[in-house]
């Protein structure tokens, strides 16, 4: 059983947490693969999605996962919402947690919003992405996915390419990988990172070049220069030269090695045009897609075993 | 509030306040030699007669019942003359300080009754020791016009309690157009301040400071630069970076302050830097005194108690502006506090509604409320875990706070005001914010364990606070 | 205090399963269109060593999968576990015969979810039910077509089925608590 109620950071997961995790991912990819995806382990099960921030893969991703476990779903979202006319976060929280949910699924622009959320209602909850803090589904999900493409995950050598003052992606995957056993190297540059490092204990490097040909994982995170709410970074032609990937660049990889986004991909920003053109060739090496589909086994996971937490069970005996 | 006490617990008897009271078994810091030795403390209307030896209560009679107490297993009595003329406080060994002066306080009123009135924060005061405060302009509206001054001076003087209003500096702080310091100093500010803001246009800051001089009026700085503080909620450090909450960094007080030094050396103004919060600043603010240069500061209880680890799960009763800082900004702010170059502790008591800080860290109002805690908590980090010399210590929240504002502060000696504050120095209690008296329970320090507590508060000769 | 006593031994179990086998061929005159489905433990190696047997006997390859019903129980919320049991259904099971394959038959609710978890796997022409124990004390219509052994028992009795490829060896007891 895992340790923790809820699943809001990965820092709080053990290992045996984790590996218990990956166990029940690929269970529910097996489910995945077949004709008819659906089982009815949480029939009479009703999931409260919630984006306080907008999204659609993610909102979808569990969704679907929450479906195919046979639970019922409901959706809130802020746009819409009363949270327009003034209310409260905690009290929309708990005005739709009186309609008798068993589990919320919740994204909120806000840093540790998750964390404050939680500590107020008393059922289980998964951070589904909370401002700049932490994504764990992604992460576990891109865990499982280095997972199927290599033996073991001690030693890895990962990457994590691009914006990590801005990203939960990163923040999530840093620890996740390093508890693992991974070694982790960050390629980007002072503006694009917080000024106190110390938290991730990782190596830094300040250009792709310099770990394109010893990696084993590349993750490339999202940029957002549209999003940027002031632009320190000079330009994209700037961002190219020194950590987008390329045919070049890709050409020099390790034959094994496998690439990663958390998606959607802008294209000619982290990846260029032409390696995501040969995304089909190099199936084997391109994971974005595959990232995706694991997300839906990891969340039909957690959503399970989030349920079955406190509900020990020993073997079954005739 | 003294016949109220009385009455509260003798409710039987009409009694009025007494005109004299008598304080015995009283341990004076720097002047008895140890709390065996105690002193008595002679009152007569609100004027100290005698704090050196012993004062003979012969022929006065205390023929009510006593109220007793029980505090540090000694017994503390307070009972009242038969004919009512005075009344007798045996502190069984407590010590004594001057009433304490908090010069940098919120008080809402007037616009933001909900969260705190001028009436809820005197009592507030009180119950920390403190008998005179200064309160700052950011109340709605704001406070820069001689009319709100007088409101607020009407309003402590109905109390009986001293408060200093900062007027603003400029027009409802907008950053942009002095205010009338003349008329405002004519009718009753003790300060200029535009605290929770900074003016950014350092031209302006050069006319203000030009324009206090001429005035002789005292500036009291909040220290900012928006630029470094527009995207952040904490300090910038490692748990900014963990928890993904925008950091701000020392840089937005320091270059504000460098600035502010080298416009204060130019004009000759009186300026006050509030609660600084980094190592830097302490250090700049002690070069410029070294030249010479007339620039006082002062640090809150929090910036000194905690660092930024606290904030690991959150806690928006700890976000303030500026942040709490790092280790090393924490300890060289206890450095500058013990050293003289922070002259004075303020609270920045700042009230805020439940809803303004049950929310995201995000989303929650800078501010702890502090005038309950500014005693304790200080004094349980700085003479309990720091060593710090308990008469350097009563300077920091009481002499020298007072001095700044032009304060007339008390002292335990014959011919001074009888503004005293009677502590339990040994005391260890937990900080229940549940009790408190402020209108907003929003404190840094709640289910804190700290050590001192306030048994009493005497403003002029009467007993306005007391709880055995 | 419980006391234990050997049902089957290794040879009973041996016995029992060459007969099912041969039942199985005769009933369905050959292993045309038979598929062989375990049911999570215990019937997968026993589904495993009759399809053997049938191969052999036939001289053909016989399709085996093995199914895991956590998913499909009825009493999946108050006996939630973590699923890390594997479903591997290789073939399609439209309109085969399916054999499905348990240890003991008890209640009839874990039937009742194989079958539930078969018709999401596809719609196959017939199902027939293979155990190696019939406990009784059924609590739904649901009854054997090959059974090993019946065994009527109290409830305050357990039934033990040990197989070698999951206990390292091949016995089946009776325990009963005093």
């Amino acid at each position: 059983m895992l340790s923790v109620k809820n699943i809001i950071d990965t820092e709080n997961l053990t290992v045996a947490d984790v590996n218990l995790i990956m166990e029940n991912t690929a269970t529910f990819s097996e489910v995945l693969s077949r004709d008819f995806k659906k089982v009815p382990a949480l029939r009479g099960k009703t999931v409260l999605n919630m984006f306080f921030e907008s999204s659609t893969r993610t909102k979808n991703s569990f969704e679907i996962a929450a479906k195919r476990l046979g639970a019922d779903t409901v959706n809130f979202s802020a746009s819409g919402s009363s949270l327009n006319k003034g209310e409260s976060i905690i009290d929309t929280v708990k005005t739709l947690q009186s309609m008798i949910v068993d589990l919320a699924i919740i994204r909120h622009s806000d840093s540790g919003a998750i964390n404050y959320i939680s500590s107020k209602i008393n059922i289980p909850v998964i951070n589904a992405g909370d401002g700049k803090h932490q994504h764990p589904t992604q992460a576990l999900l891109d865990l499982f996915t280095i997972g199927e493409s290599f033996a073991e995950f001690k030693n890895l050598k990962v990457a994590i390419v691009g914006d990590i003052l801005n990203s939960r992606v990163a923040r999530s995957n840093i620890c996740l990988f390093k508890k693992m056993g991974m070694d982790v190297t960050l390629v980007s540059a002072p503006m694009l990172m917080p000024v106190n490092m110390d938290c991730f204990n990782v190596k830094i490097a300040s250009c792709i070049d310099d770990v394109i040909e010893e990696t084993d994982v590349l993750y490339m995170l999202r940029m957002q220069f549209e999003r940027q709410e002031k632009k320190y970074y000079p330009s994209i032609r700037e961002y190219n030269s020194f950590f987008s990937l390329d045919k070049k660049r890709f050409m020099k990889m390790k034959e094994k090695s496998i690439i990663m986004h958390p998606g959607p991909v802008n294209r000619g920003i982290e990846i260029s045009e032409e390696v995501m053109e040969n995304e089909d060739e190099f199936i084997e090496r391109i994971k974005i897609n595959r990232q995706v589909t694991n997300g839906l086994a990891v969340r039909m996971a957690l959503i399970y075993l989030l349920l079955a937490s406190d509900q020990l069970e020993k073997e079954y005996v005739h | 509030m003294f016949t109220e006490i009385i009455n509260k617990k003798f409710p039987a008897k009409d009694i009025k306040a007494p005109e004299s009271l008598i304080i015995k078994n009283i341990f004076i810091p720097g002047k008895t030699p140890n709390e065996d030795l105690a002193a008595d403390i002679l009152i007569e209307k609100g004027i100290i007669r005698s704090a050196e030896g012993i004062v003979d209560t012969c022929g006065i009679e205390f023929d009510y019942p006593l109220y007793p107490g029980i505090n540090s297993e000694k017994k503390h009595v307070l009972g009242i003359s038969s004919n009512g003329k005075a009344a007798i406080l045996n502190a069984g060994g407590l010590t004594c300080s001057a009433s304490f002066t908090d010069m940098h306080v919120h008080l809402r009123e007037p616009g933001d009754e909900e969260e705190e009135c001028i009436n809820s924060g005197i009592n507030a005061a009180l119950k920390g020791g403190i008998t005179a405060m200064c309160c700052m302009p950011n109340t709605k509206p704001v406070i820069d016009n001689d009319c709100l001054v007088s409101f607020i001076k009407m309003k402590a003087a109905k109390s009986d309690f001293n408060i200093y209003p900062a007027a603003a500096i400029t027009k409802g702080l907008n950053g942009l157009e002095i205010t009338d310091f003349g008329v405002l100093k004519n009718a009753g500010a003790a300060a200029f301040s535009d605290d929770g803001k900074c003016v950014q246009d350092s031209k302006l800051m050069y006319e203000i400071m030009r324009y206090a001089k001429y005035h002789e009026a005292l500036l009291i700085l909040h220290e900012e630069d928006y630029s470094f503080s527009a995207e952040g909620a904490m300090h910038e450090g490692y748990y900014s970076t963990k928890l993904g909450i925008g950091g701000i960094s020392p840089l937005s007080e320091e270059i504000i302050i460098a600035r502010d030094i080298m416009l204060a050396e130019k004009t000759g103004a009186k300026v006050h830097i509030t609660h600084i919060s980094s190592k830097k600043s302490v250090e700049m603010i002690k070069s410029a005194r070294e030249a010479g240069i007339n620039i006082t500061c002062d640090v809150t209880p929090h910036h000194i108690f905690f660092n930024d680890s606290a904030l690991k799960n959150y806690n928006t009763n700890l976000k303030v502006n500026p942040p709490v800082r790092g280790p090393e900004d924490q300890e060289a702010l206890i450095a500058g506090l013990k050293s003289g170059v922070i002259d004075a502790i303020a609270s920045d008591h700042a009230p805020h509604l439940d809803s303004e800080k049950n929310t995201t860290f995000i989303k929650a109002a800078n501010g702890s409320t502090g005038l309950e805690t500014l005693f304790k908590a200080s004094y349980t980090k700085l003479c309990i875990e720091e060593n710090l010399n308990f008469l350097h210590f009563l300077k920091l929240i009481s002499t020298n706070p007072s001095r700044i504002i032009g304060h007339k502060a008390g002292q335990i000696s014959s011919g001074s005001n009888a503004d005293i504050a009677i502590l339990d120095t040994k005391k260890q209690e937990i900080f229940d914010v549940r009790n408190t008296y402020s209108k907003s329970s929003n404190s840094a320090f709640d289910g804190i364990k700290l050590y001192g507590k306030i048994i009493c508060t005497i403003k002029n000769g009467k007993i306005v606070f007391l709880d055995f | 205090m419980a006391d234990n006593f050997v049902l089957l031994n290794d040879k009973d179990i041996e016995r029992i399963i060459k007969r099912i086998s041969h039942e199985i061929i005769e009933r369905n005159r050959g292993s045309e269109n038979l598929v062989f489905i375990g049911i999570h433990k215990r019937g997968v190696p026993l589904a495993e060593r009759i399809a053997a047997n049938i191969a052999e006997m036939e001289n053909k390859v016989i399709k085996t999968g093995k199914l895991d019903i956590s998913f499909y129980r009825d009493d999946t919320i108050k006996r939630l576990k973590p699923a890390v049991a594997i479903t591997d259904i290789p073939f399609n099971i439209d309109n085969t015969n399916v054999i499905l394959v348990d240890d003991v038959l008890f209640t009839g609710r874990t039937i009742r979810s194989a079958l539930n978890a078969l018709m999401d796997f596809g719609r196959p022409g017939s199902i027939q039910l293979v155990v190696l124990i019939d406990r009784g004390h059924r609590e739904l219509p649901v009854r054997a077509d090959y059974v090993g052994k019946n065994i009527p028992t109290a409830l305050n009795e357990s039934i033990e089925v040990r197989l070698y490829e999951t206990d390292k060896k091949d016995m089946v007891t009776i325990n009963v608590k005093r």
